[in-house]
């Protein structure tokens, strides 16, 4: 990973060298003459960092700060407090790396992406689906499920989104635009549940904006007997299913849903930590530090309550 | 009522402010109604007192026009806070509603209330005669539009399609506030209340079974059709008139087919409320354009015959005017030649015919729809002139980009939705105001306004048109000509419309200020993204140099 090349394509920051956060730093003025000899090569096509670190370069790397992309409030992930289970996940990371990890917090789900890491204010988002295409993704460090959340009294018998249940229950509460979502509607339950699921959120439309289903309040609806079943993406209803005083159950549901033209709904994901794309140095250094830290990670996991599944061999690898 | 009279002419036969002395008026009295978001709808004058109302809390204060010094009698509702969250686009209230005394009830004032309720008043007094629950805001269904009175009816719509309401439409007795009738703008025939003969005349329009067949599975339920807008009534006829709005979700691709009876024109039999007929304007919407507004009534000549006439100024930037007895398609035209996402109307049909350029669709970034979401014409009553056969528009002039997203988070959940930005449209301005003929389509004058024309207009037979603008002005016009004859800047934007009376032998103008609703979301809300309010905030971003928030009436005559 030491001695990677780091590319740069110009315009990609929708900058100039000027803004480039590297050349503000004193430590990088041996590399940015070779900005500036590659920036004559290639002109603006494409800034290149031929960039081979030294040992003493990486050491002043490593007393840099990592800064991570997290959410303002976006529970149980992270927020400003720290008190997110990928908080957790981004300490771990820094004490491996022995760097101090400095939160670049954003509010807007939708864009933290394209606002934050691609921007360069930060470098590593904490959760990412494995191979998604905005970022460089790490080898996945856990893979989990969408689950059926019930009341463990109700004893229903819920499987699957076959389960004869669903068609009964009064409410089942879910995250638009989820697989989830898809299930319902293939089930018949979309439109009885439309106005529910607005509910949910106090009527606030979703066309325009960011509105967001905490589900912390979907897994309560469930416990104080407002909603039969929630139907969420496991971790991020993990904790509260543990801290519910109703005795809550967590049924993972299977990978094995289709929609009506044959297509896949994914019920199971892999998750990564994700870099810019032009950071493979940094994603490097990543895979390695689950790969070495792989029991506490899955400690902090299981801490969380999050249902884990073993990796498909395909996964294995990013 | 808020249309004036049945036609919804909001017509003056009085002439004492005319165009020879307009520029004499001058103000002679002023209330605060205490409340700072937008004031939509006009008050109310009858018997020699003005009835004046307020957006949530709704507050209401009967003024005594012998003394306007002293508030009468005032009403002030307990409403559940929660209905504040609940509506979209500030909390605006259209006014109030009166039916003179009979021998089953006296004088009578209605009210909607933000929280869905439905209340009924003593007109003389103020005392609470009898309140119904008529939405439910637990359901996301709250009431801005003002109640209609006709015969012994008073009929209420609904709100809230976005949010999963199946518009309906009810008729409660003014007596005691028991429903009548109850019709939806979805669903099986029976439910929408079709009546044997729906459409016999115009079969082309669709008859029996399209609640259901023009939706997938039960997404009719779902369905929206809300109608928050106004009404008109024909009493030779017995029959109402009034528009059903958007389908939902929003989102076009969530709901393939026709999705009717929304944005439908309907007219239905005041006294059991079946359809005679129904002709839906946009087919499968994509654009927000909610049927609901302004429905005006005329006696015009159509091909050398006295036809019963009723015109419809819809959001999606075409006017349409029908038989109101059959719902024969008279003529269909474009409020402005900039209206792009049709090209026309096949009046054979009934259908519009489109621009795929300027669709919605998830897979493609549309720029330059005009009209916007907000429609070239929005929630203003408009006035007839039926001496000069002229309707006079108030207008919005504003285009949109619409760029749909769909973003990855995680797990595979998507965020799914569209920015919309709103600007001015190609003439330059966000408003006009126009003199219309609603048979020939012909444009008789037309001038621009800085702002929206956000509640309509006043016609006299004194050759004058009066109106307010966003930024605060109340204007009169020639009539004849579109001339500027008199302006008054009053304390903040107006949102409603102003309305004459006769007091005493004395001839009165007056209007609401109070600036808010959906243009002025941006200033109510202190908003800054200019994609907030579904665009309103970038399109009325200049509205803040030019007025603040206030609240309350404003009184006019001739100061000679």
């Amino acid at each position: 990973m030491l001695g990677q090349a780091l590319c740069l394509p110009f315009g990609y920051l929708g900058a100039t060298t000027r803004d480039c956060p590297l050349q503000r730093h004193h430590i990088f003025k041996p590399v940015l003459l070779r900005i500036n000899m590659h920036i004559k090569k290639f002109l603006i096509t494409t800034l290149c960092l031929g960039m081979s670190l030294t040992i003493s370069q990486a050491m002043a790397e490593a007393n840099k700060p990592l800064k991570v992309c997290a959410a303002e409030n976006e529970m149980p992930y992270s927020n400003k407090a720290g008190e997110g289970f990928e908080n957790k996940l981004a300490n771990l990371v820094g004490t491996a790396l022995g760097r101090k990890v400095v939160y670049v917090t954003w509010t807007d789900p939708r864009y933290y992406i394209r606002d934050t890491l691609d921007k360069g204010l930060c470098d590593i988002a904490i959760g990412v689906d494995k191979g998604d295409p905005r970022v460089l993704t790490t080898q996945p460090y856990y893979r989990s499920g969408y689950v059926f959340i019930t009341r463990k009294t109700d004893d229903l018998d819920l499987k699957n989104w076959d389960s004869e249940a669903l068609r009964k229950v009064q409410r089942i509460a879910f995250v638009p635009d989820t697989p989830p979502e898809v299930m319902i509607r293939a089930i018949g339950r979309y439109n009885d549940m439309f106005n529910y699921s607005q509910e949910l959120v106090g009527f606030k439309s979703k066309r325009n904006e960011y509105v967001k289903y905490e589900t912390s309040k979907l897994v309560s609806e469930v416990s104080s007997g407002h909603a039969e079943v929630a139907a969420l993406w496991g971790p991020s209803a993990a904790r509260y299913v543990k801290a519910s005083t109703t005795p809550l159950l967590m049924t993972v549901i299977p990978d094995d849903n289709v929609r009506a033209d044959g297509q896949k709904v994914g019920s199971h994901y892999s998750t990564s930590m994700g870099v810019r794309k032009n950071d493979p140095t940094l994603l490097a250094q990543l895979n390695k530090v689950i790969e070495d830290s792989r029991d506490e990670i899955t400690k902090l996991l299981e801490e969380e309550g999050v249902p884990l599944l073993p990796e498909t061999d395909t996964s294995k690898k990013s | 009522m808020q249309t004036k009279d049945y036609s919804a002419s909001h017509f003056s036969e009085m002439s004492q402010i005319n165009a020879h002395n307009v520029q004499h008026l001058q103000p002679v009295w002023s209330f605060s109604t205490g409340i700072l978001n937008g004031h939509e709808g006009g008050p109310l004058v009858i018997d020699g007192i003005m009835y004046v109302h307020t957006p949530y809390p709704n507050n209401i204060f009967a003024i005594d026009l012998d003394n306007p010094e002293k508030i009468l009698w005032e009403h002030k509702p307990k409403q559940n806070p929660a209905a504040r969250a609940v509506a979209c686009c500030d909390v605006v209230n259209r006014g109030l509603a009166y039916a003179p005394a009979s021998a089953d009830y006296p004088a009578t004032i209605f009210q909607n209330q933000l929280d869905g309720h439905v209340v009924a008043l003593n007109a003389k007094t103020g005392e609470l005669l009898w309140k119904m629950e008529n939405s439910d805001i637990s359901m996301g269904s709250t009431l801005t539009m003002a109640p209609f009175v006709a015969k012994d009816l008073v009929l209420v719509g609904s709100a809230g399609a976005e949010l999963g309401v199946r518009g309906y439409t009810t008729a409660y007795s003014i007596k005691d506030g028991k429903q009548v009738w109850r019709v939806y703008a979805t669903g099986p025939d029976a439910d929408l209340k079709l009546a044997k003969d729906f459409n016999s005349h115009n079969p082309h329009y669709g008859q029996f079974g399209l609640g259901l067949k023009t939706w997938e599975g039960d997404a009719w339920k779902i369905g929206g059709g809300t109608n928050w807008g106004w009404y008109a009534f024909d009493p030779d006829l017995d029959m109402l008139y009034y528009g059903s709005g958007n389908p939902a979700p929003w989102n076009e691709t969530m709901r393939p087919g026709d999705n009717k009876w929304t944005m439908t024109i309907w007219g239905r039999d005041i006294n059991t409320g079946e359809a005679k007929f129904g002709y839906q304007k946009t087919p499968h919407d994509e654009w927000d354009y909610a049927g609901v507004n302004y429905m005006g009534l005329s006696e015009q000549l159509v091909d050398g015959k006295m036809t019963k006439l009723l015109t419809h100024p819809d959001r999606n930037g075409l006017v349409y005017t029908m038989n109101r007895e059959n719902g024969d398609l008279v003529n269909a035209f474009k409020i402005d030649d900039t209206v792009n996402w049709v090209k026309k109307v096949d009046l054979k049909t009934g259908l519009p015919i489109r621009d795929p350029e300027f669709s919605t669709h998830m897979d493609h970034e549309a720029k330059g729809i005009c009209p916007s979401a907000m429609g070239y014409h929005n929630q203003g009553i408009e006035s007839y002139d039926p001496n000069k056969k002229l309707f006079f528009m108030g207008t919005n002039h504003i285009c949109m980009d619409w760029e749909p997203f769909m973003l990855p988070y995680r797990a595979g959940q998507f965020f799914v939705g569209a920015t919309l930005n709103m600007y001015p449209g190609p003439k330059g301005t966000l408003g006009q105001v126009k003199a219309m003929n609603s048979v020939t389509g012909k444009f008789e004058w037309e001038i621009k306004e800085k702002f929206a024309v956000w509640g309509g207009t006043t016609a006299t037979a004194g050759d004058l048109v009066f109106y307010g603008t966003l930024d605060g002005q109340i204007k009169a016009l020639d009539s004849r000509n579109g001339k500027e004859l008199w302006k008054f800047k009053l304390p903040s934007g107006v949102i409603g419309h102003p309305i004459t009376f006769g007091h005493k032998g004395k001839q009165y103008v007056a209007i609401y200020y109070g600036v808010g609703g959906w243009p002025g979301v941006g200033l109510v809300f202190d908003l800054q993204d200019p994609t907030a309010g579904l665009g309103a905030v970038g399109a009325f971003k200049e509205l803040a140099h030019y007025t603040q928030q206030g609240g309350g009436v404003m009184v006019f005559a001739l100061g000679y």
